[in-house]
């Protein structure tokens, strides 16, 4: 099931490689991904695709100290 | 004040007074800060040795553990250690020299990207770019890896940075993201609790991070209610409440093991279902709901879905759980069990049992003492047969499994707690992963005292490789070890071997009476295998017991 997420980091390359490997290693396939650097903040809006329950990427997403808020929005929902 | 001064200077006003590390070109102006410093330096003799120690130094106390290498090689020798922390939620600081900043990424010498290398076993890592920034990113390090849910943090310095003029910054507190207990979750535990006829507390590790043994056997009194615990959770039931079943898990008790499988209401405390613990998860407790209390809001419904989640720190959602007094048939039940499946030391051979060792050694052992292991066998019949007062007294390897952990987190929790004894409990094969450290402990003449285990094999494999592998014996035969009582001789620590069952007790006695360090080698069947053993696959009440076999 595909799932966009926009998460905000630190702008520091370091943080974009640090949720981008939670996100492989916890078994979430990269679809889309989009970058903007503002100020201090890079905004990201990210689509994965996984069977597993997005809870287990969201949830590892929110722990990494570089993140400061992770959405989440389904694309179901966006459909209708 | 040189980065490198004020690396020092920030450990010892944070209360480090003691590191473990190797030197290197990259990590020189640091080394030379130490020189004549109040931060006492422990060189070991290979940087993952200085990584053990740390974690050794920091599990025994719960103080954060700190080691030093240099770039490159140095610092990869860490990751091992690292990684071992990341799986067990040790607070530990790493600090690496870099190549200077204008060499990073010109493949100059000694340079690979610690940063990069780091993602995957480190709870947060940093590689200092200005020198300004420094204080405020170390400060910061220190308390990530303290804080929350404890792990290990890397700061990679440059050397020129290192060098470098770098102002001291006081660092403003970044704000907490700790967990607050919800009421409405309070209020569905206590429900669940008050509908429960066959409750088990399944005890993790996370009662040690919180400091929370106190609040964990009020809860136990109060309640009566039976305790099954991991790996890592070992010692903090305290061994003389009635109601403790042990480790669980592949190699846990029959009785602990049975009783998860009977329960009607599991409520984990600081535990996070790990493939160990479970066996197959589907079966796991398969009667049971869940009340998860955690401080880590992603280990709560990761791998088991739960009725109510206690997101908090567990010295606060602990005491929140109360009114509540286990049933009087599900205890009769557990003693029975507890009886049924107690552990038997009646080994017909004439060779040395290392059940009975181990049993032997815990009754003569100060119960202040701590307890190291390898990884393998021995570490599991640590697990059975050795009992303990406290989680800091047991140091081993959970979550990642390190063979070579033992002898350098010994030499960490000696010199940490240097009026305690620290025995580490090894076999044949994990001591050669970290032997060079023998030169460590004779360096600073601690009073290590070391178990051997031989069975001349890779037990766990071997055992392994005759149940599940057709008795294909695949390079786990070891009968080439060196004469290891003759090894430890040429590092000046005395010891003994022994071959037979006669020679145990008198062995022991020498080993808890030395006032240096000892070793102790035992010869056991290489025959010998850990029971029970759940299979892979199978449910925890379906365990092989060397009777089935």
């Amino acid at each position: 099931m595909k799932h966009q997420l926009t998460i905000s980091v630190k702008n520091q390359g370091i943080a974009v490689e640090r949720f981008l490997r939670v996100a492989r290693h916890r078994g979430f396939r990269l679809t889309q991904l989009e970058m903007e650097g503002h100020d201090e903040l890079f905004h990201v809006k990210m689509t994965v695709d996984s069977d597993k329950p997005i809870y287990l990427l969201t949830s590892q997403l929110s722990k990494l100290v570089e993140v400061h808020t992770v959405d989440l929005h389904s694309l179901q929902q966006q459909a209708i | 004040m040189t980065g490198a001064q004020l690396l020092i200077d920030l450990l010892a006003k944070h209360g480090v007074q003691e590191v473990f590390g190797y030197p290197g070109g990259a990590i020189m102006p640091i080394y030379d800060a130490l020189y004549g410093a109040p931060v006492k330096h422990y060189l070991t003799r290979h940087e993952q040795g200085a990584g053990f120690a740390a974690v050794g130094y920091a599990r025994s106390t719960g103080k954060l553990g700190v080691c030093f290498a240099t770039s490159g090689p140095g610092a990869t020798n860490l990751i091992t250690a690292l990684a071992d922390a990341m799986m067990d939620s040790v607070p530990l600081l790493a600090i690496t020299g870099q190549v200077p900043t204008a060499a990073i990424g010109s493949d100059a010498f000694q340079e690979i990207d610690v940063l990069g290398m780091s993602l995957s076993c480190t709870k947060h890592s940093y590689m200092v770019e200005r020198a300004e920034d420094l204080a405020e990113v170390l400060q910061e390090a220190m308390h990530l890896a303290m804080s929350g849910r404890p792990g290990p943090v890397l700061v990679d310095i440059p050397k020129d940075i290192q060098l470098a003029s770098a102002p001291f910054q006081p660092w403003l507190a970044m704000e907490e993201k700790l967990p607050e207990l919800l009421n409405s979750e309070v209020q569905k535990a206590e429900l669940l609790l008050s509908e429960a006829k066959r409750p088990i507390a399944y005890v993790g590790g996370g009662v040690q991070s919180a400091g929370a043994q106190a609040e964990l056997m009020q809860f136990l009194n109060k309640t009566q209610m039976p305790a099954v615990s991991t790996l890592k959770a070992l010692g903090s039931v305290l061994p003389e409440y009635e109601y403790d079943l042990g480790m669980l898990g592949m190699h846990g008790g029959q009785a602990a093991n049975i009783a998860v499988q009977e329960c009607d209401l599991l409520v984990c405390i600081g535990a996070r279902f790990d493939d160990r613990v479970t066996g197959n998860l589907a079966k796991f407790a398969a009667k049971a709901k869940v009340i998860h209390l955690d401080i880590d809001p992603a280990e709560v419904g990761k791998r088991k879905p739960v009725a109510a989640s206690l997101i908090a720190d567990l010295k606060t959602s602990i005491p929140a759980l109360g009114c509540f007094v286990t049933d009087e048939a599900w205890l009769r039940t557990i003693i029975q069990l507890k009886q049924q499946h107690a552990w038997r030391y009646d080994y017909p051979g004439e060779k040395v049992f290392a059940p009975y060792l181990l049993k032997e050694l815990s009754k003569k052992m100060p119960t202040d003492g701590v307890v190291c292991c390898d990884v393998g066998q021995h570490q599991m019949w640590v697990a059975q047969h050795m009992t303990f007062s406290h989680p800091s007294n047991h140091l081993s390897s959970g979550g990642a499994g390190t063979m070579g952990f033992g002898l350098p987190a010994a030499i960490g929790a000696q010199i940490a707690r240097p009026q305690n004894m620290v025995v580490t409990v090894s076999g044949d094969g994990s001591i050669m992963m970290n032997i060079q450290e023998l030169a460590t402990i004779r360096r600073n003449n601690l009073p290590v005292k070391i178990v051997i285990l031989d069975n001349q094999r890779l037990g766990m494999v071997r055992q392994w490789q005759q149940l599940f592998f057709e008795g294909r014996y695949s390079e786990t035969n070891l009968s080439d070890n060196p004469d290891f009582v003759q090894l430890a001789a040429v590092f000046g620590i005395p010891g003994q071997t022994i071959t037979h069952a006669g020679e145990v007790d008198s062995a022991i006695d020498a080993l808890v009476n030395s006032t240096g360090p000892y070793i102790v080698h035992a010869c056991i069947d290489d025959k010998e295998n850990v029971w029970p053993l759940v299979p892979p696959g199978a449910a925890n009440d379906e365990m092989m017991t060397e009777k089935a076999q």
